[in-house]
């Protein structure tokens, strides 16, 4: 035993009491001017001019358009998303498949791309010149510079986390669940409907709340594809950007207040969720 | 319903998991597999059920084909090692699963439900979830699910394995009853014997694939049939003697060997002797009481009813133990005995009494025959002889270059094994290179011989090729292997060649053994060096081989030859007197590059123009 036994000996991952001020200080410190005071400031500027100049900001038809267009691709995009990175995940976790893992690295690949290059790969595939666009436009369809486009690209962007959420949860349902279905006699869709389902709702869960939040602020590809169209594809981000870029701070900083305030009640629904799960 | 398993057969890669294992359950009956982890039975169990699929076989449940049912429609239910309880459902859920699938009435699916936790014990518990319930519970819920839809069959996987001894033992109470009220055909899968004796009405013991040997627990304890079964179920010591005037000689003590363990004067019989089967005496017993003299007690561990007793007999003149494995250095028989705790044995060298033993079977002999399915079968014609001599079971084995040829090969097996007078051996068919796939077959289920053709055939494995594939079977296999040659008949002489793969007297036992076997006659030749041939060592060697084949019965005689080399020796020999078998020895397997003696094997492989056996050292 060593000699320096009154010192007391911490067990790893031990918390310390006492003492925290200076580090969590420094925390503070850092994260003031990082997050906490810009988030402050859009809540101040967006009131600046009273409530009422607020309401009447956000009331105007543009700012309501945006609004409900990014809401409702924003529900878009986590229902099918939900469907397709469920199936995806459920097919990567259940198969032993010859080109499993490059499938695998595929499906991720959209969190590695730059947003705005998929808003160009979109155009350059879909767009009036596009490799397939080109055999559309005669047919009279055109997704580009359309709310088609616009859910196009989140579809793109988000799918990823509906697949990083649902798969480690599958991978965890042992073999063993699904077949125990399968000898009482329920067939594949019954198995997948009462046995899978039912297990996957928390990683479902919070796979769409992270969609849905990631498709509300989503900018890179969707001011490309969607060409920022008023009141036929401007989302609410495009909105604001586009409302700075005139000079007209006040309705950019009310919309943005609300998509803020969206945004965190998400994340707090998430964060309770993940909380519980976790215990 | 009776289950049906004909022939089965699963390989996961190159590795047979589940090696044609044929098994009836009779209706009602409670059957157990036994085997120890790895040994393929719950592959075997999971076939049953539908959970995998097997690559050669059928399986029939209340005699319908199920073979290639999916599990939902056999009707069966299964039991888990790990439970698998839906954990989003409640108890009483998971139980009416089986029935909410079937479209039962919820009010009927309710008083099924509550009539099934009764019965397993769980009464009140249904609206539990799986992570309020503890291990032992969980297990009653997944037999309960199991059952609920009362299926024909019951299959479970290790049930108990993951409870503590006590929950284990009132779960086999619970499970014997339910069994029982039920009456539902149940197999039953587990690694421990004492679950598989308080449970089974008949035990299967599996052993790498195998199903060895099916029989009522008390049967298959106090009369196995192999050396495996008798060893992992239950204590005991396995004696190895000789076979003389139909006894088996024990040091001071013959043992008779029944009429019906097949024995031939010679061989070496072994002698299960369980630990209850033994007495200590503190005098000598009377002239007519087996008695194998006076013992020194080495040990003893208490445990419970019986003090567990090891007793170091003297040495036994020609005795060797094979099970338990003695320690090293240890030279005499360590015999274990059970003493009734309350009784006192006696402790200064206590007289050794069999009260009781078994004489195990011999192993039938083996024999692996490769035919290409096209050309002369030289292979194929002295198998028929051999397997008649030696009473072996044949197994028939095609390689095919691609699954194209596959099936077209498994045909032409079949035809010609049937043309050759061979109905009952096994015909199989592997996929890749010859000598990989015979030696990769060898390892998955031993042979005692690996018969391939040679010579004089106009074929693929034949004139070009056949003694390469020779020579690389004798480098990759540590079994005795025969090249047979041109159009054999049953061998009537054996020329066994001692200067051949010196040290090891393997290949004069394993040719003498097959003398004896063909009634054939011997001749053992010495080849030396000129000038060399009175060297007394030499003769002190031949001598010993002629004692041996003595000793076998074998009509043999001898024959000194001055050559320069060995070879020149061997055909000088058949020049002078034709032989149909020329028996050599080789290096094991393993040894890298050819030795002196492999050398010779060569080119008796080559050039001796007659059936050659190999006798690896060490595998005879």
């Amino acid at each position: 035993m060593s000699a320096a036994a009154p010192v007391a000996v911490r067990r790893r991952g031990g918390r310390r009491r006492g003492g925290a001020a200076l580090p969590v200080g420094i925390v503070l410190l850092v994260l003031l001017p990082l997050i906490l005071m810009p988030l402050a400031a859009i809540f101040v500027f967006a009131f600046r001019g009273g409530a009422a100049d607020f309401v009447k900001v956000l009331s105007s038809p543009e700012a309501q358009f945006a609004l409900r267009f990014s809401l409702l691709i924003a529900f878009a995009t986590a229902a099918i998303n939900a469907i397709l990175g469920t199936y995806t995940a459920y097919v990567l976790s259940r198969y032993r498949f010859r080109g499993e893992r490059p499938l695998g690295i595929l499906v991720n690949l959209p969190v590695a791309i730059p947003t705005v290059v998929v808003g160009t790969s979109l155009l350059l595939l879909w767009g009036p010149i596009g490799l397939l666009g080109r055999w559309l436009v005669p047919l009279g369809l055109q997704p580009m510079f359309a709310p088609a486009g616009v859910l196009l690209a989140h579809l793109f962007v988000t799918f990823p986390y509906m697949l990083g959420a649902v798969k480690p949860v599958l991978d965890e349902i042992e073999g063993t669940y699904e077949e125990a279905a399968y000898t009482i006699g329920a067939n594949r869709w019954q198995t997948f409907r009462w046995v899978i389902l039912p297990a996957l709702r928390g990683g479902l869960f919070s796979g769409v709340l992270l969609t849905f939040a990631h498709s509300l602020g989503e900018f890179g590809a969707t001011v490309l594809v969607s060409g920022n169209l008023r009141l036929k594809t401007q989302t609410a981000p495009l909105y604001i950007f586009a409302q700075f870029e005139a000079g007209n701070v006040a309705a950019a900083n009310a919309v943005a207040a609300v998509l803020a305030t969206l945004s965190f009640f998400i994340f707090f629904f998430l964060l309770r969720y993940t909380a519980r799960r976790g215990r | 319903m009776s289950i049906t398993v004909e022939n089965v057969t699963k390989r996961y890669a190159d590795q047979t998991t589940v090696d044609r294992v044929s098994l009836e359950v009779k209706t009602g009956e409670l059957f157990v597999l036994l085997g120890a982890s790895g040994s393929g039975k719950s592959t075997l169990l999971r076939m049953v059920a539908g959970l995998v699929l097997p690559d050669e076989g059928t399986i029939h449940i209340a005699g319908r084909d199920v073979t290639y049912l999916a599990p939902q429609q056999r009707d069966v239910g299964f039991v888990f090692q790990n439970y698998s309880i839906f954990r989003h459902m409640t108890v009483a859920r998971n139980i009416e699963f089986g029935l909410r699938i079937r479209g039962v009435r919820k009010a009927e699916r309710r008083e099924r439900g509550e009539e099934l936790l009764d019965l397993v014990g769980l009464g009140g518990l249904g609206n539990r979830y799986e992570s309020q319930l503890s291990g032992g519970q969980q297990q009653r819920v997944a037999l309960a699910r199991a059952l609920a839809y009362k299926p024909g069959v019951l299959l479970l996987d290790e049930p108990f394995g993951a409870l503590d001894v006590k929950i284990r033992a009132q779960l086999r109470q619970s499970l014997k009853e339910i069994q029982k009220a039920l009456g539902v055909t149940t197999i039953l899968v587990t690694h421990d014997q004492e679950e598989a004796f308080e449970l089974g009405h008949r035990i299967g013991v599996v052993d790498r694939g195998r199903l060895l040997e099916v029989d009522a627990p008390d049967r298959l304890y106090e009369r196995p049939r192999s050396l495996y079964v008798a060893t992992f179920l239950g204590a005991g010591t396995v004696l190895v003697g000789r076979c003389r005037d139909h006894r088996v000689a024990l040091g001071p003590l013959t043992l008779p060997i029944p009429p019906d363990v097949p024995h031939d004067e010679g061989d070496r019989v072994r002698v299960l002797i369980r630990p209850e089967q033994v007495a200590l005496n503190a005098v000598e017993p009377a002239r007519n009481i087996p008695t194998l003299g006076r013992g020194q007690i080495v040990d003893e561990t208490f445990s419970g009813a019986v003090r567990r007793t090891r007793v170091r007999l003297p040495s036994l003149e020609g005795v060797r133990q094979v099970s338990p494995p003695l320690p090293f250095g240890e030279e005499n028989v360590l015999l274990d005995v059970a003493v009734a705790a309350h009784s006192e044995p006696p402790r200064e060298n206590p007289w050794v009494v069999l009260e009781a033993w078994h004489i195990l079977r011999q192993p039938t002999p083996r024999l692996l025959v490769c035919d290409e399915g096209a050309g002369l079968a030289p292979a194929l014609e002295l198998a028929r002889p051999l397997a008649e001599a030696i009473d072996g079971v044949v197994t028939v084995l095609g390689v095919a270059a691609d699954t194209r040829r596959q099936d077209a090969l498994r045909d032409a097996l079949a035809a010609r094994v049937a043309e050759a007078g061979l109905p009952d051996a096994t015909v199989r068919v592997r996929r890749g290179d010859p000598a990989e796939q015979i030696a990769a077959e060898q390892r998955e289920a031993p042979y005692d011989f690996v018969i391939v053709g040679a010579g004089e055939v106009e074929s693929r494995w034949g004139r070009r090729q056949l003694p390469r594939l020779g020579e690389q079977l004798v480098e990759r296999i540590a079994t005795p292997l025969i090249l047979a040659r041109g159009r054999p008949r049953k061998p009537e002489r054996v020329l066994i060649c001692t200067a051949v793969g010196e040290p090891g007297k393997a290949d004069i036992r394993a040719g003498g053994w097959l003398a004896r076997r063909l009634g054939a006659r011997a001749t053992l030749l010495h080849a030396a060096r000129p000038g060399r041939a009175a060297n007394p060592i030499a003769r002190t060697h031949l001598e010993r081989g002629v004692a041996t084949l003595r000793e076998l019965e074998v009509e043999s005689r001898f024959s000194v030859r001055e050559a320069e080399t060995p070879i020149e020796a061997i055909l000088a020999e058949l020049r002078d007197d034709p032989h149909d078998i020329v028996v050599v020895g080789a290096a094991p397997p393993n040894a890298r590059g050819f030795l002196r003696g492999d050398q010779v094997t060569r080119q008796v492989l080559r050039q001796s123009g007659v059936s050659v056996l190999v006798v690896p050292q060490g595998s005879w």
